[in-house]
């Protein structure tokens, strides 16, 4: 279960104060599909980062399982990024100089595993997200919505308990977008993750559990 | 229009002010270093030309014997000559000043009274010098008078002694009268003395004899000098007096067009940086390339856009070059003239003349270099096809797919270089094995891409073993970035490389100097004047101190040295008179084929000259040369078929193209003698290629009794220590002489090489220092570039050690291959350098010995230097800003 009390955010932009999330409280639980939805700058992307240890809080609690994300080191946070979330960027920061099958392989060999073992696997998730016969292409190489499926299989490689998407269908057609929510949905059903899927779009709602509207760094009821 | 495009270019340097000032930092480096050369080079020889001129005055003839001193009855047979207007003899001879002051000073000696047509002094005292110093120059035999810079300089006035070392003897001067110069020209930067030409030759030891005697004459020209020539008898010349600069500048040709070489590699290397900085702006725009493209802009647009952003820094940097190398020209025209003396010839010069033409030089060299370098990557942008534009990875598989392709370009270099290397040049500078050096740069920088693809390939599953992903990955971006690293592994690997082969040419050349001292001379002691310079020709050991050692006790044998620098062929040549019989016994020049003692007992055995030679009775070997001369002065040259023979050291033998068993045709003062040549000897010295002879022989032809020095062979040879001791305390302080031991000679000859090459080492350390430049502006901007895969993959979940680990193992692989390619690449030019270049340039043969050490220091440096390169910026990448980098537009 992840759970945020009274945390709040602020940026400093010179001698502007920017506050991006304002005493805000949510609770997920494990195996829910959250949408996080809102106009661009209301702060759901800060709030996905917070949640995915991409970003520390200015003040309040985030908790995961009852741990709080804010007293971990950076060698814990790397290993909570690493193994317990898996997060899907709008523009899919793909590494270029890898290959499909070896973008996806990557988190599982930063964990440890053996090449031959994580390339074995990535080549399973590419199967599961709809890449079989793409392992050796390179990210320029495939369309937009295709190298977005493979990030979704980076996402999923390392089994997380958690999947953080921020807005995975921003830089995609109408037609893709669709597909790459169907595809969230069906990993939520099929393997029971928690997603957490941050858009502006409101089609993102429809396939989710839940969904959070967040405006000017709250929460709206 | 194009105003607001430079505009763009203008705003894109300002942008990244880090990278922008380290490509105009080695821009104005490799400037700075190339203008103080040519600064430092041209004032030294200026301050030479000058006092060739201030000597020379209206003079346009000058009549002398190669080497040696003219018969002063000659004098008043040239001026009764009806084609000569006016004529002034004159002796000259750089001396030493003796007192607080040391330094060389110029005594001319001069007839008053022929003087005036001549040269323009001008006296103290309103113009006209008292009646009183007058009588004082005429009549005194110490009373000089001095220039006025020199007056100033030591304070003088008239009536105060002057002293000066006149070869090893401490002679009192006393001033009796200042003079200047109306044009403000004085040989040697104004230390001049000017003497009653009778008092002079008496101070020099050369009664009865002229240096030369400077003439103007009535009537054209030629048929003055034929005239001239007609009246004179056989060996004596008559040259224009401005052929002794030209002369002297064909002397010091190589080491100036080395040191201008040298110079320009900083400049090259430079370019590599303005290549580089180009490449990376064409590479991070490149969608602002295409945005402007798609916007309408056309391809030669693009072209100045990029050119614009290289000309600025080229204009920038070369100003800041400018006033950085008029600062740096006074510290090397110091070294440069300490280097000219010891090796060529006095000089003194110490200001800096700030030549316009050449600040123009430099800065257009720079100018032009920096639009070469940058035009590359600004074609290439201009011709970019849009969708690789938006692609950068494209662009990266573009590049992969022709590595193999610049490869095979890099090989057509080194072949075309090999060509250079063995293309014969008849005469002048060795431009073909510069070229070919060029092309070695050039070609080892193209192995580049596909080395550093290969290298990363094939290193990647041993390092992803021991490393895991930083290993791994750090290969990949090797071998998968090459539109950026590349060209920064190159420059550093030209600048290692010439670092590497300067390092082991001068390291092969000074062995090959050791080893030649130790075969090639020969003796326990060396005994003269305490003058450790080549250009001492006019220093003499006084008779009575030969006849001492002839009894003394110690010495087994007695080698006589007798050395002139005469004019020949455009060039100065020595020629140099020594006991070939005591050579032959002791062993002392290293020849390159025949039997040495065979070629020794030849040249020494010299027509009429043994039997005649009075033996001392001391041993063998104890000669009385200075005995031969009145027997010889009469003997008509050599004929065609008993021609004597001499030995040549191998600088002449390769300039002149002279081969063992040919002969040479010398102009002494007996008339031109055509002599045999029995052996061609390696020689080291660089004041001149030099024929070698019996001193009987050179005694005969030059009718020259004074020896330069002496080797003395010991009968212990265990007691050098004490007989040195005892030679330096009976005749160092009574007439300035020095004894020194074989290994003294040594170390004195290792250091004046060390001394010499100091400024090489100083313009390679400039070249390398503008290569580490590059490779830190490629880190800073590789790695500013590559944040967001950095930040990704911390998301992803990459610790930070492994992220440090990536890019140090990237950058030390990078550092890695520039050694790499560095050594490889040095190796093949330090062949270049000794087998070609030095052969071509000086003649010498210089014995290749590797310097290993070089190569290890250089990895050391090359990869702390990446390391320590790439630390910073991998440090700022894997600060905890992930989500601000990750974030989207």
């Amino acid at each position: 279960m992840i759970e945020l009390v009274e945390v709040s955010k602020v940026y400093h932009r010179g001698p502007e104060v920017i506050q991006a999330l304002d005493h805000l409280n949510v609770q997920i639980d494990a195996g829910e599909f959250v949408a996080i939805t809102g106009k661009s700058g209301c702060g759901k992307s800060t709030l996905l980062h917070i949640i995915g240890g991409l970003e520390s809080v200015s003040r309040g609690k985030v908790l995961l399982d009852g741990c709080d994300l804010a007293q971990l080191r950076e060698p814990a946070r790397t290993e909570f990024r690493r193994d317990r979330v898996g997060v899907v960027f709008q523009s899919f920061n793909l590494l270029p100089l890898l290959t499909l099958e070896e973008n996806v392989a990557l988190p599982r060999v930063l964990q440890g595993a053996s090449y031959d073992q994580a390339r074995q696997e990535a080549a399973h998730w590419l199967g599961e997200v709809g890449l079989s016969g793409r392992q050796g292409h390179k990210p320029h190489q495939v369309s937009g919505g295709e190298m977005q499926r493979a990030a979704i299989a980076r996402a999923l490689i390392n089994q997380p308990a958690v999947i953080l998407a921020d807005e995975p269908t921003g830089n995609l057609d109408s037609v893709t977008a669709a597909q790459i929510l169907a595809l969230f949905s069906h990993l939520h059903r099929q393997w029971g993750k928690t997603i957490i899927l941050v858009s502006h779009a409101p089609e993102a709602g429809s396939a989710a559990d839940r969904v959070l509207r967040l405006a000017d760094g709250r929460l709206l009821a | 229009m194009r105003a607001w495009l430079f505009r763009i270019s203008f705003s894109h340097l300002a942008q990244y002010p880090g990278r922008t000032l380290l490509g105009i930092l080695g821009i104005a480096l490799g400037t700075a270093v190339y203008l103080s050369i040519s600064l430092a080079a041209a004032s030294a020889l200026q301050s030479f030309q000058v006092g060739v001129t201030a000597v020379a005055g209206q003079a346009e003839w000058r009549i002398q014997t190669p080497g040696a001193p003219l018969d002063e009855s000659l004098f008043v047979k040239v001026r009764r000559l009806a084609s000569v207007a006016a004529a002034a003899p004159a002796v000259e001879s750089v001396l030493s000043l003796a007192g607080v002051h040391r330094g060389p000073v110029l005594l001319l000696g001069i007839d008053p009274f022929s003087e005036r047509p001549f040269r323009d002094y001008e006296f103290a005292h309103a113009g006209v010098l008292s009646d009183t110093a007058w009588t004082e120059v005429l009549t005194r035999p110490d009373a000089v008078l001095v220039s006025g810079p020199l007056a100033s300089l030591l304070g003088l006035k008239v009536g105060d002694g002057l002293a000066v070392m006149v070869g090893p003897r401490r002679r009192a001067l006393r001033v009796a009268g200042i003079f200047t110069s109306r044009r403000g020209l004085y040989p040697l930067d104004g230390a001049v003395l000017l003497m009653d030409i009778g008092p002079a030759q008496e101070l020099l030891d050369r009664v009865g004899g002229l240096d030369y005697i400077d003439v103007i004459g009535a009537g054209p020209p030629a048929e003055v000098q034929k005239r001239l020539q007609e009246a004179l008898p056989p060996g004596v010349e008559v040259v224009r007096p401005s052929a002794q600069g030209s002369r002297t500048e064909g002397l010091v040709a190589s080491y100036r067009l080395n040191l201008a070489v040298l110079s320009a590699i900083a400049l090259f290397v430079g370019m590599f940086l303005i290549y580089q900085s180009v490449t990376l702006s064409v590479v991070r725009r490149r969608r602002e390339i295409g945005l402007l493209r798609t916007l309408g802009m056309t391809p030669g647009q693009v072209l100045l856009l990029f050119l614009a952003e290289g000309l600025a820094s080229g204009l920038v940097g070369g100003l800041l070059g400018l006033g950085l190398g008029v600062g740096l020209a006074r510290g090397v025209l110091a070294v440069m003239t300490q280097n000219l003396s010891s090796l060529y010839m006095p000089v003194a010069a110490q200001e800096v003349g700030v030549q316009g033409g050449l600040l123009l030089q430099a800065w257009g060299l720079a100018v032009a270099a920096t639009l070469l370098a940058a035009y590359l990557p600004a074609r290439e942008a201009a011709r970019t096809q849009l969708r690789a534009v938006w692609h950068r990875e494209e662009l990266e598989e573009i590049i992969e797919s022709k590595a193999g392709l610049i490869f095979g370009w890099g090989l057509v270099a080194l072949v075309l270089a090999g060509v250079g290397a063995y293309a014969k040049i008849n005469d002048g500078p060795p431009w073909p094995g510069f070229v070919a050096a060029f092309l070695i740069l050039l070609g080892f920088a193209l192995f580049t891409p596909l080395a550093a693809r290969l290298l990363g390939q094939g290193l990647q599953p041993v390092l992803r073993k021991i490393l895991g992903p930083a290993g791994d990955l750090g290969c990949r971006y090797l071998a998968g970035a090459m539109s950026r690293s590349a060209v920064s592994i190159a420059a550093l690997a030209c600048a290692l490389g010439m670092l590497i082969a300067v390092t082991v040419m001068i390291g092969s050349f000074r062995q090959t100097v050791n080893d030649w001292v130790s075969r090639a001379i020969s003796g326990d002691i060396f005994f003269g004047p305490a003058v450790f310079s080549t250009a001492a020709y006019d220093q003499y050991l006084p008779p009575e101190v030969l006849a001492e050692l002839r009894q003394d006790p110690d010495v087994a044998d007695i080698y006589l040295y007798r050395c002139v620098r005469i004019p020949f062929k455009h060039r100065y040549i020595l020629v140099i008179g020594g006991s070939f019989e005591v050579l032959a016994r002791h062993g002392g020049l290293w020849f390159r084929q025949g039997d040495t003692r065979a070629i020794m007992e030849r040249v020494g055995r010299v027509e009429g000259g043994g039997e005649e030679e009075a033996i001392m009775g001391q041993g063998p070997g104890k000669k009385d040369y200075t005995a031969t001369m009145s027997h010889d002065d009469n003997r008509k040259p050599e004929t065609e078929n008993r021609k004597p023979s001499v030995v040549i050291s191998e600088p002449l033998a390769e300039t002149l193209h002279l081969q063992e068993g040919g002969t040479i045709t010398l102009p002494t003062p007996s008339g031109p003698q055509t002599l045999t040549i029995a052996g061609v000897f390696y020689d080291y010295r660089t004041d001149g290629p030099s024929v070698w002879m019996d001193i009987s022989l050179f005694r005969r032809f030059w009718r020259d009794t004074h020896l330069n020095a002496v080797r003395l062979y010991l009968k212990d040879p265990a007691r050098v220590p004490q007989v040195q001791a005892r030679l330096q305390e009976r005749y160092g302080d009574r007439y300035r002489l020095l004894a020194l031991s074989h290994r003294d000679l040594r170390n004195g000859i290792l250091r004046i090489f060390d001394e010499t090459f100091a400024l090489t080492y100083a313009l390679e350390g400039v070249a390398v220092v503008v290569a580490v430049f590059g490779i830190i502006t490629t880190f800073l901007v590789l790695i500013r570039e590559r944040e967001r895969d950095l930040a990704l993959l911390q998301a992803i979940g990459a610790s930070r050690r492994q992220i440090l680990g990536m890019v140090l193992v990237e950058s030390g692989l990078a550092g890695g291959l520039s050694f790499g390619l560095g050594a490889a690449c040095g190796s093949v030019l330090s062949l270049l350098l000794i087998f070609v270049i030095n052969k071509q340039a000086f003649g010498w043969t210089i014995q290749l010995h590797f310097t290993p050490a070089i190569y290890w220091q250089t990895l050391i440096l090359v990869l702390t230097l990446s390391l320590a390169a790439a630390a910073y910026p991998a440090w700022r990448a894997i600060q905890p800003h992930l989500a601000a980098i990750l974030k989207e537009e």
